[in-house]
């Protein structure tokens, strides 16, 4: 009987679709998935060799050839599905596993709180970037393994944010009137409280993926990828490899590299997005700058704005 | 009289928006005259906090002062260069905060807080500006000693002396104080009253005072203004407001003030024609104590809220708890409801012997059977999930309905609690409806599961005065037709007074005195209940001046 016109989520999400930084980052990536799946399936084969190696971008191979006469091209858009695969897939990893154990550690304190704090306090201290290059080279190399290596050193810091969010949650009234109401705590966590934090959990699958792609391509620049497969991370290896940028062939990596960075551009876009929609104030304050004069902002005054003048 | 300090005319806030422009003050005009205490009234929203914002030129960032003159010694503020508004400011208009603890600097003491003002306005130096700072703390009766200590380390009414200083260091002539006493205590405010008063007539400043308080400005100012949907409805003497006003919406705030002097008036809180209660009662309260400790590596303190408290509620009996902030009221309210645990005494529910504080987990008939009303209807609801949502919940969780006939008993409770039509409200999110909407719903989910007790916890306490005698209402018929003993959790004894049959007053945790509700009121046996009860009547006020006029006196010979 009751209609959801009004929710949350559909005021989210005509939110997004309005706000002019959150609809450009949701385009760049639908794009770059979009590539990603269908963009193999159209190019020539990535691992074919076609031409004379190092060959400039020219009509027939349109970004050039690398070290082995493989087109650039195909080789970007192929990269681009493992690699997101990858940083998508951890991002969500991320989150639940930081949505699992810092809303469990968050909501029943006590002795649960000390014990999970402890574990989660335990992965913040440990350095981060030399653990995941020693468990990528141990491991054996693939997409699996990458993703293990990301989730293990990165969910801690999630979990601790989804931890504080949800004590404060912990004490709202709404949370007791839903105990006092009979409600089961499992009932509380996923449909009263997890809706509310929406909008972090977003904004923290959008830093762990922006983090994974990163740190992926990172670990694979240096060879401990699997070198077999095509990634942005292993282009970016052969690239290395073939010493392009000593023999100035820079269109073998300024094509990935690019990618990467417009991917992490358009996810920073969305999460600014989503901080204007869920917080108005911030669009208030550029609307106000907007429609008054500048003259007539001085720091801490209010402006006089006179219609009859 | 035909000399205002400061002269309103027909002054406009508008806050922008992507849209139109909200209108949040409009064309308000009033003039204050030297010397006397000008009262601002109004509901939360009623733009009385934006006026005087607009005044000093403070108001936060959307927003523009789209009409209308401010007049201060035939200067007209809202045209004049912003430099000269910096001048004006503090040496013509000073404000004091409503909370003393935001408007402190937590890492500056209070010398260095006062001093601070002095330096930047007066160019007072060394060893005069430490004389002033001095002289301005003892006007307002602190200790020479507290001038280092840092704001934390003074009581809520200390510091908002100090803010009261901060005021008061340059001599302006016209002092804003925008509810400068609603965070307080009922007897600390009174205090600080006093204590305004006895400034006033000491140097002869003016004041605007604001509050949503009207029982307090009626006794308070001279001449007072009431102020509704960012309009001015009416302005007059104290005395004649007091006497009901003219326009409908005083006559309905004046109506709704219950007081705890005098007779009780009848007719303004049903109460059932007898009351018999029987001999078992609903729910007995046995020695309960608890205390909450705050444990690190390097330290540990605890500190006992509830101290050793007993008593008793029968069913369809209400009971007032009073006490003030601090009083372990409700931590009371969330050991019967179990949201914490006692750690130590006994809580009995229907004459059982199960001891339900001890449980681990409190069995689901508890829940049924105990619920409770929150203060703040704005964090109760969740604001993701619609009133249905809200009252389903629960119901379903009980089994209490079959579920075809789920949605006809939540729109007839909704209807029982005054939302009508059900139909409309049941599909309403917490943000489209007033807090006293909200407090409906909050108390038609309490309601649906036809609990023996409810918990109701200051209830009215955050809403508009106009509508917390209807919300008190409900509770009163809800007890009459249903036979429902509630718990009424509130700092407000006149409102205990009309609605509970006992009263409960409680002080530190531990209990005070308790009693018939009307007994209590008309005769009190402690100190803290009649003390209590003054600041509550009115004339409270007369009886705190005569106490100051004879200290005058005696000071002076």
């Amino acid at each position: 009987m009751h209609s959801n016109n009004d929710s949350i989520f559909t005021r989210w999400v005509t939110g997004i679709l309005r706000n002019r930084k959150a609809i450009t980052g949701v385009a760049i990536i639908f794009l770059f998935i979009f590539l990603a799946v269908f963009g193999p399936f159209i190019v020539q084969d990535p691992t074919a060799f076609l031409s004379t190696p190092l060959s400039p971008p020219s009509w027939e191979h349109l970004l050039g050839t690398n070290g082995q006469g493989q087109d650039v091209l195909a080789q970007t858009i192929s990269g681009a599905r493992q690699t997101l695969l990858v940083g998508f897939t951890t991002g969500i990893v991320v989150v639940l596993i930081g949505a699992l154990i810092g809303g469990i550690s968050g909501y029943y304190g006590g002795r649960i709180d000390d014990f999970l704090s402890l574990l989660i306090n335990l992965f913040l201290v440990m350095p981060g970037l030399p653990l995941m290059v020693i468990l990528a080279s141990w491991l054996p190399p693939g997409p699996a393994t990458l993703i293990g290596v990301l989730v293990l050193t990165g969910w801690a810091w999630n979990a601790r944010v989804i931890r504080s969010q949800m004590m404060t949650f912990r004490n709202h009234d709404f949370v007791s009137a839903a105990i006092v109401s009979g409600e089961r705590n499992i009932r509380i966590i996923v449909v009263e409280i997890m809706p509310r934090m929406l909008s972090l959990l977003a904004s923290s699958f959008i830093g762990a993926s922006i983090y994974a792609i990163g740190a992926q391509v990172g670990l694979e620049f240096l060879g401990l990828g699997d070198v077999s497969t095509i990634t942005w991370g292993t282009n970016l290896y052969w690239a290395s490899n073939d010493m392009a940028l000593l023999t100035g062939s820079w269109w073998i990596f300024v094509p990935t590299g690019l990618s990467i960075a417009i991917v992490s551009f358009a996810l920073t876009l969305i999460n600014f997005g989503i901080d204007e929609v869920t917080n108005p104030r911030l669009i208030a304050e550029r609307v106000w700058r907007k429609k008054i004069s500048q003259e007539t902002i001085s720091n801490g005054i209010t402006p006089v704005i006179k219609k009859n003048e | 009289m035909n000399n205002p300090i400061i002269s309103i005319r027909n002054l406009c806030v508008n806050y922008i928006t992507s849209g139109k422009p909200i209108e949040a003050v409009n064309d308000v005009s009033f003039d204050i005259q030297h010397g006397e205490i000008f009262g601002l009234v109004g509901e939360s929203g009623s733009g009385k906090s934006t006026v005087v914002q607009a005044i000093l030129r403070i108001l936060p960032t959307p927003a523009v002062i789209s009409g209308g003159k401010v007049i201060i010694n035939n200067k007209d503020i809202l045209s004049i260069s912003n430099t000269e508004v910096l001048q004006y400011r503090w040496k013509q208009i000073s404000i004091v905060m409503q909370s003393a603890l935001n408007a402190l600097n937590p890492v500056l003491t209070v010398r260095e807080q006062i001093e601070d003002v002095l330096k930047e306005h007066n160019d007072l130096k060394g060893k005069s500006a430490a004389d002033r700072t001095i002289e301005l703390l003892s006007l307002v009766d602190i200790d020479v000693n507290r001038l280092d200590s840092y704001p934390h380390q003074l009581s809520g009414g200390m510091r908002q002396r100090v803010v009261i200083a901060i005021a008061l260091a340059l001599m302006p002539p016209l002092i804003i104080m925008d509810e400068p006493t609603t965070a307080l205590d009922v007897i600390v405010e009174r205090e600080i009253l006093a204590k305004i008063i006895e400034l006033r007539k000491e140097l002869g400043f003016t004041i605007l005072f604001i509050t949503h308080d009207l029982n307090l400005l009626l006794e308070f100012a001279d001449r007072l203004a009431i102020m509704k949907t960012g309009r001015l409805l009416e302005l007059d003497r104290a005395q004649k407001i007091r006497r009901g006003g003219k326009h409908e919406y005083t006559q309905k705030l004046i109506r709704s003030l219950p007081s705890a002097a005098g007779t009780r008036e009848k007719g303004l809180l049903p109460k059932p024609e007898s009351l018999d209660l029987g001999e078992q009662p609903l729910l007995e309260v046995r020695n309960l104590s608890k205390s909450f400790s705050d444990s690190g590596i390097f330290y540990s303190s605890s500190s006992e809220v509830v101290k050793n408290v007993s008593f008793q509620v029968f069913p369809g009996e209400i009971i007032g708890l009073v006490g003030e902030s601090g009083s372990g009221k409700s931590t009371i309210a969330k050991l019967i409801t179990r949201l914490i645990r006692p750690n130590s005494g006994d809580i009995f529910l229907n004459g059982s012997n199960k001891k339900v504080s001890e449980a681990r987990k409190v069995p689901l008939e508890y829940r049924k059977q105990v619920q409770m009303v929150f203060q703040d209807p704005f964090s109760s609801l969740n604001s993701i999930h619609t009133v249905y949502h809200h009252l389903a919940r629960p119901l379903l969780r009980h089994r209490l309905v079959p579920e075809q006939k789920l949605s006809d008993y939540i729109i007839e409770m909704l209807e029982t609690v005054g939302l009508r039509p059900g139909t409309t409200f049941a599909e309403k999110f917490p943000h489209e409806m007033s807090g006293g909407e909200r407090q409906r719903v909050a108390i038609a989910r309490a309601l649906s599961l036809s609990p023996d007790l409810i918990i109701a916890d200051e209830p009215t306490s955050m809403l508009d005065v106009s509508i917390r005698m209807e919300i008190l209402e409900i509770f009163a018929r809800m007890r009459i037709e249903k036979n429902l003993a509630i718990v009424f959790i509130t700092h407000d004894l006149a409102s205990a007074r009309y609605l509970a049959d006992r009263i409960i007053v409680l002080q530190h945790g531990s209990i005070v005195e308790q009693g018939v509700a009307e007994d209590l009121i008309q005769s009190p046996k402690k100190a803290y209940t009649k003390q209590l009860i003054k600041a509550a009547s009115p004339g409270w006020l007369k009886s705190l001046s005569i106490i100051n006029t004879k200290k005058a006196r005696a000071n002076h010979v």
